[in-house]
């Protein structure tokens, strides 16, 4: 049976099959369908030349929770929420994005002013009922919420991660209403404190839900049309999967669905390779994504921001973007500066190269001008050079440096701005980039890495074997997992340790749960805890391992040491004057599949048997040998400088650098200093 | 602006920046600042601090030139002359890694009391790098009231004032100026965690600044330096020559100092010649009785963010922005403090008012790309509480109104004034802290001034104590709201209430029901067990004729509930059929026409 992995981006929709007997693979890469992407999915099966009735796995990482998000595209939901708050939603936190923008505006709210409703009830912070629901106004709401018809509903009380009744009667009294409408609460999208993170996410779950039920089931029933019978596995942005009853249920947890399929190559590499830590980076049209991976885990974040104050209020994997890809512009600023991005020419005009009547210069342009793409583009394609020298030469008059100065100025400005992102998610949390690997995804990715490490005094570079297709490959080595939270705010030196275990308890056994409704073995199930913590009188907390035991009142100093310890990792300072609480309890429950093994390359043509063509390295042109990535079997040394071109992505070794082929046919170069 | 003549020039830079590692250089001074952000709002201790984010971190050159800031406007300008005012009391010379100088005296360089004031020189080895600083608003520091909200008539009312004062010695604190401040706090218990918040900043500045001088070297990032202050002050001296020359005034005014019931009015006059601009405040009030007074370090950040606005919104905030602009201040003036005027209310209620005057005046130079004024109030106020067990603590926060509607839009709603960038205290986190409860922070129908593009909406704030309170606030915009531009309207009033546990409303501030007036300015005001705070904050004034807003949107604000259908009628002349929720197509015509030939008669 085959377990396949399959990932719509925004251009392309691309499949990678493992055979689980025969260990046999199989790639493809379709054209992403819109607006029904579900059909790409099935044309990428059917390109692959597998048969539906053979899949046990289907993996599928996708974007169309996120593309709803961003454009709004969704039935308008209704949101109920205590009489007083029914603005937290749209207020935000009340600052803003550009310091000094006098123009500037905030998001559209996620739903509507006009769509929410306020209901007389109260609890304390303490979870004591201060005034009891307004039953006769709930009733009413109800109603209007029937008139009018809403296919949604969120339901979100202050201080109700305390205590849940209200919210849990006003779900009652709604869908005694309105039977068929999705009907969420707060306490259960994220039960922890701050209101305006909890009802933002909990109003994304319910505008969510109809647009990714709808989904999932016209993927599901085309997918049984063709015969299919296996399991269809979701990534989420944690980094693991979930079954489609549970995403349907928690779309909130697909953000980063498209993303994380390539950040779980990366842990995958981590086990295969031995390398302990490795910077995940991935290089679209549009944008750059970089991420950590440590000892084959994803680092998680729980500050995620959609836009300017709409937080997504789930951990996920942090991973950071920036507006810096191949369609990337460049420009001149009113210092006369020269810049890069953050607009881009995208696909649609593209590159001026691509002569589909885009006029302005590009990270692809200066990539073309300066020799490291070839015109031919693997022969799918053909670069128009002079349309990229007419654009660079814009820029390049403005400020005064020559044609192919700028091209190489435009790549270091873009590379400067990817190892921006990459600091934002090392340096923040006070890692040291000089242990770490830096590994490249995605088809433009490898062109840039390189220079993007140096930069960031990165000493290795590692382009995979299957860069192309990373997020679909990823996602055949992903596991069921998911991440369940409960507050509870105590002092460590006076927690009732009793209260503490049975937290514990409970978080595990709802974990077990949804394990086995997935079909997961108890043998399989992988539990661990985390608390969240912070010096009494903090607002931010740091994320601790505690032990997967009973605790006892001797165990708590050595969790006081484990705190001091994670708080001086992240921030660099620690102090054992100030008592510490805690603030809530997590556990990870993962239900373990089995790892993909080693897929072999297949034996190359003439190893190392290179072409060579012209590239301006550092202000000269240099004749540099051009490989090609099949050609290349394992212990085969690299050079720079020298040019790897794979099916769908290049690599540029600058001089200096040395690369690797290692026996799973990744790429590792050694980018000195 | 005077830079410290007490620190040499260095040696012209031993190479010449290239355009691409000048871009490196530029984005990593702003990365630093954003770095120290980090790590202060994470680790420190006080609410006003982690959860509001009131302070600001920047870096500056070997010449204490600032290089990038990150944080609230009003700190701008005043963070330079307080590092000046640091140095000038303790010689580079002498000074040597892991020194923190502190000071928060607001007449050598500081604002008010509360906004404390850390300054950290950084070294490669033997060679100063330039300095880090750290400012952070700190929720008490003594006084009449709590958080230095006393209202009286000397400075020495508003709490301790530290004069630039050595407070770490190689990393170390020196524990006998810490206890002079934890002795002089209604909030010892944040000190200690705030301190290592401000020092953990100040490490990372001098880590990133280290780095970049081993890997590029010491000569390319003293270039690097002053080339990023270079750039900023072309692209301001480009912005500044767009704008037509001549000289243009703008006028607004406090409500009251606390003292006496006249308006204290602030006159500025721009005068824009080429690439350079007078900032003049002849025919502002002189020093006032009461607390409002600023400083001149204050006034010359206010006066420079507001600026900054329309002349670089995006380009670094550095010693460039201030190169073109020059500020002149009469000598008895409101706008320019000595000792022993009281000021706690300059950062706030002043500064806000400066740039509400400005944006006025440059009105009449720009006025297609002007915007209304914002609320132009921080409605900070600040909350001594005592429980039933006797338990003291401070609470405060600051709920916002709506900036000015623009050429291009809307203006934002509830969001913190161009002063600073703080955020609000979430109910939530609030009432894990203090014995008080949050009713209300929802939206103000019809707050915002009307307009084509109308301004944002203030807020209805409401917090019931369940404890003894004493509450103190400084705010104004209670006698008329935010002015529009180009044609556009006012905004509503503000307004404070009492709402007694029997149900009572009385208002403490601002406009009663019979049209009696009572003064904004709230000092130890006491509130009982269950007794309510209530705030109105105003909107933004419009941009723009409000006749001139297609009614579609006027029904679509309706709809939303964010203007009544009374005010679509009186404000836009737009009418609403309150049953169909409908256009009325042939009323709303006559009510424009009407009110067209009525402009057009007077």
């Amino acid at each position: 049976m085959w377990r396949v992995g399959v990932d719509v981006g925004g251009t392309f929709t691309d499949l990678f099959g493992w055979h689980q007997k025969t260990n046999e693979s199989i790639s493809a890469k379709v054209l992403t369908t819109r607006p029904d992407r579900s059909l790409g999915v099935i044309q990428a099966i059917k390109q692959a030349g597998l048969n539906f009735a053979q899949i046990s796995h289907l993996l599928h990482g996708t974007t169309t929770a996120t593309n709803a998000l961003i454009e709004r595209d969704y039935p308008a939901a209704a949101f109920v929420t205590t009489e007083g708050f029914r603005d937290t939603i749209e207020i935000g936190r009340q600052h803003r994005q550009y310091l000094y923008d006098p123009y500037q505006a905030k998001p559209t709210p996620i739903i509507a002013r006009r769509n929410r409703f306020v209901v007389a009830e109260r609890m304390s912070a303490s979870g004591t009922v201060r005034r009891p629901l307004d039953e006769t106004a709930a009733v009413e709401i109800a109603q209007q919420i029937a008139a009018r018809d809403f296919p949604a509903v969120g339901i979100g009380f202050i201080n109700a991660y305390a205590n849940a009744d209200h919210e849990n009667r006003m779900r009652e009294i709604v869908l005694a209403h309105n039977p068929d409408t999705h009907v969420v609460i707060s306490a259960e999208t994220r039960p922890v404190f701050r209101e305006h993170a909890r009802f933002t996410t909990t109003a994304i779950r319910a505008a969510l839900m109809p647009v990714m039920t709808g989904y999932f089931d016209r993927l599901a029933a085309a997918l049984g049309d063709e015969g299919f019978r296996g399991s269809l596995l979701i990534l989420k942005s944690n980094g693991g999967v979930m079954g489609t009853e549970l995403a349907k249920q928690r779309p909130e947890e697909l953000i980063e669905s498209g993303p994380a399929g390539g950040v779980a190559y990366a842990a995958y590499l981590t086990h295969a390779t031995h390398i302990e830590n490795i910077i995940h980076t991935d290089v679209g049209g549009t944008s750059f994504d970089a991420s950590i991976v440590e000892s084959g885990h994803g680092l998680i974040t729980r500050n995620y921001e959609l836009e300017w104050e709409v937080p997504i209020s789930v951990p996920m994997l942090d991973i950071r973007s920036v507006g810096a890809g191949g369609g990337s512009i460049a420009w001149v600023d009113k210092g006369n500066s020269l810049r890069v991005g953050p607009k881009s020419a995208g696909s649609d005009p593209g590159p001026a190269c691509y002569r589909r009547g885009g006029t302005e210069p590009t990270v692809t342009d200066a990539n073309l001008i300066l020799g490291r793409l070839h015109p031919s583009l693997g022969g799918k394609f053909t670069l128009e050079t002079e349309a990229a020298e007419r654009a660079i030469d814009g820029v390049a008059r403005a400020i005064g440096l020559s044609r192919i100065e700028t091209a190489e100025g435009i790549i270091r400005i873009s590379c400067e701005a990817m190892a921006q992102a990459v600091k934002g998610v090392v340096v923040d949390r006070a890692r040291d980039p000089r242990d770490y690997v830096l590994a490249s995804f995605g088809g433009a990715g490898p062109m840039h890495a390189c220079f993007v490490a140096q930069a960031m005094n990165v000493p290795t570079v590692l382009v995979p074997a299957h860069a192309g297709v990373a997020s679909a490959f990823g996602a055949i080595a992903m596991n069921l997992r998911h991440d369940l939270e409960s507050f509870l705010y105590a002092a460590l030196d006076s927690i009732d340790t009793g209260q503490l275990n049975a937290s514990y308890d409970a978080l595990e056994a709802r974990g077990r749960a949804l394990l086995a409704a997935d079909g997961i073995a108890e043998a399989e199930m992988v539990l661990t805890r985390t608390a969240q913590m912070r010096y009494e009188g903090q607002t931010f907390e740091v994320e601790c391992d505690i032990p997967s035991q009973r605790i006892e009142a001797q165990d708590l100093p050595g969790i006081a040491e484990a705190f001091h310890a994670a708080h001086e990792k992240d921030y660099g300072v620690h102090s054992e004057d100030f008592p510490i609480v805690f603030v809530a309890l997590g556990v990870t429950a993962i239900g373990r599949y089995a790892d993909p093994p080693i897929f072999h390359p297949a034996a190359g043509g003439r190893p190392g048997e290179a072409s060579t063509r012209s590239v301006y390295f550092d202000g000269q042109w240099i004749d540099t040998p051009v490989f090609s990535a099949d050609d290349l079997v394992a212990g085969t040394t690299v050079p720079g400088p020298s040019i790897v071109e794979y099916a769908d992505a290049c690599a540029v070794l600058p001089p200096g650098c040395g690369g690797k082929i290692d026996e799973m046919g990744n790429l590792t170069i050694n980018v000195g200093d | 602006m005077a830079t410290n003549p007490a620190i040499a020039m260095p040696g012209q830079a031993a190479e010449e920046l290239d355009p691409i590692t000048f871009e490196v250089l530029r984005n990593a001074f702003e990365y630093t600042c954003g770095r120290m952000t980090t790590i202060l709002q994470r680790t420190s201790f006080s609410p006003i601090l982690s959860d509001m984010l009131d302070f600001s971190n920047a870096i500056y050159d070997s010449q204490v030139r600032l290089l990038g800031q990150s944080g609230n406007p009003v700190h701008l300008a005043a963070m330079q002359y307080s590092a000046d005012a640091s140095l000038a009391k303790f010689p580079i010379a002498e000074m040597r890694p892991g020194d923190v100088i502190v000071l928060n005296d607001p007449f050598q360089g500081g604002t008010h009391i509360n906004d404390i004031t850390f300054t950290m020189p950084i070294f490669l080895d033997d060679t100063l790098l330039g300095f880090a600083v750290s400012r952070g608003h700190w929720m008490d520091l003594g006084g009449g009231a709590a958080g230095g909200q006393s209202f009286g008539t000397h400075v020495a009312g508003e709490g301790l004032r530290l004069p630039p004062t050595k407070l770490y010695e190689n990393y170390n604190i020196r524990e006998e100026i810490l206890d002079i401040i934890v002795s002089n706090t209604r909030t010892p218990h944040f000190v200690r965690g705030d301190l290592q918040g401000h020092l953990g900043a100040l490490k990372a500045a001098e880590a990133e600044l280290q780095r970049l001088a081993l890997r590029y070297g010491i000569g390319t990032l003293e270039a690097g330096m002053r080339k990023v202050i270079d750039y900023t002050e072309k692209i301001v001296r480009a912005a500044i020559e767009e704008i037509p020359d001549g000289t243009y005034v703008g006028e607004d005014y406090a409500d009251t100092d606390g003292f006496s019931d006249a308006p204290v009015p602030i006159k500025v006059t721009l005068t824009i010649s080429g690439s350079n601009i007078i900032i003049d405040f002849a025919g502002s009030a002189p020093i006032t009785k009461g607390a409002i007074n600023s400083p001149m370090a204050n006034t010359a950040s206010a006066a420079f963010y507001s600026l900054q606005f329309f002349l670089a919104p995006h380009a670094p905030s550095n010693y460039g922005m201030m190169v073109p602009l020059e500020l002149k201040l009469p000598d008895d003036c409101w706008l320019n403090a000595k000792w022993p005027a009281p000021v706690i209310g300059c950062t706030t209620l002043t500064s806000s008012k400066i740039t509400s005057a400005i944006w006025q005046a440059l009105a009449k130079a720009i006025p297609e790309r002007i915007t209304g004024s914002t609320f132009a109030e921080c409605n900070w106020f600040v909350a001594a509480t005592r429980d039933r067990e006797g338990n003291t603590d401070v609470f405060s926060d600051l709920p916002a109104g709506g900036w000015g509607g623009t050429p291009y839009g809307d203006g934002m709603s509830v969001t913190m004034d161009p002063l600073g960038n703080c955020m609000n205290m979430p109910a939530e986190t609030a009432e894990l802290l203090f014995p008080i409860e949050y009713e209300c922070f929802e939206l103000r129908q019809d707050s915002a001034g009307p307009g084509k593009f109308r301004g944002g909406l203030g807020a209805v704030f409401r917090v019931r104590f369940l404890c003894d309170a004493e509450l103190s606030m400084e705010t104004a915009r209670t006698r008329e709201g935010t002015p529009g531009a180009n044609g556009g309207g006012r905004s509503a009033v503000q307004r404070s209430l009492k709402l007694g546990s029997d149900g009572t409303r009385t208002v403490i501030g601002g406009l009663t029901e019979n049209g009696e007036w009572v003064s904004p300015l709230l000092a130890a005001h006491p509130f009982g067990y269950d007794e309510q705070f209530m705030f109105e904050s105003t909107g933004g004034g419009g941009w723009g004729s409000p006749h001139e807003r297609p009614a579609e949107m006027v029904l679509e604000d309706v709809l939303e509930e964010y203007v009544s259908i009374e005010a679509a009628r009186t404000q836009y002349g737009v009418v609403i059929d309150p049953v169909m929720m409908t256009i009325d197509q042939e009323a709303t015509r006559k009510a424009r026409n009407g009110a067209e030939a009525k402009t057009s008669r007077t």
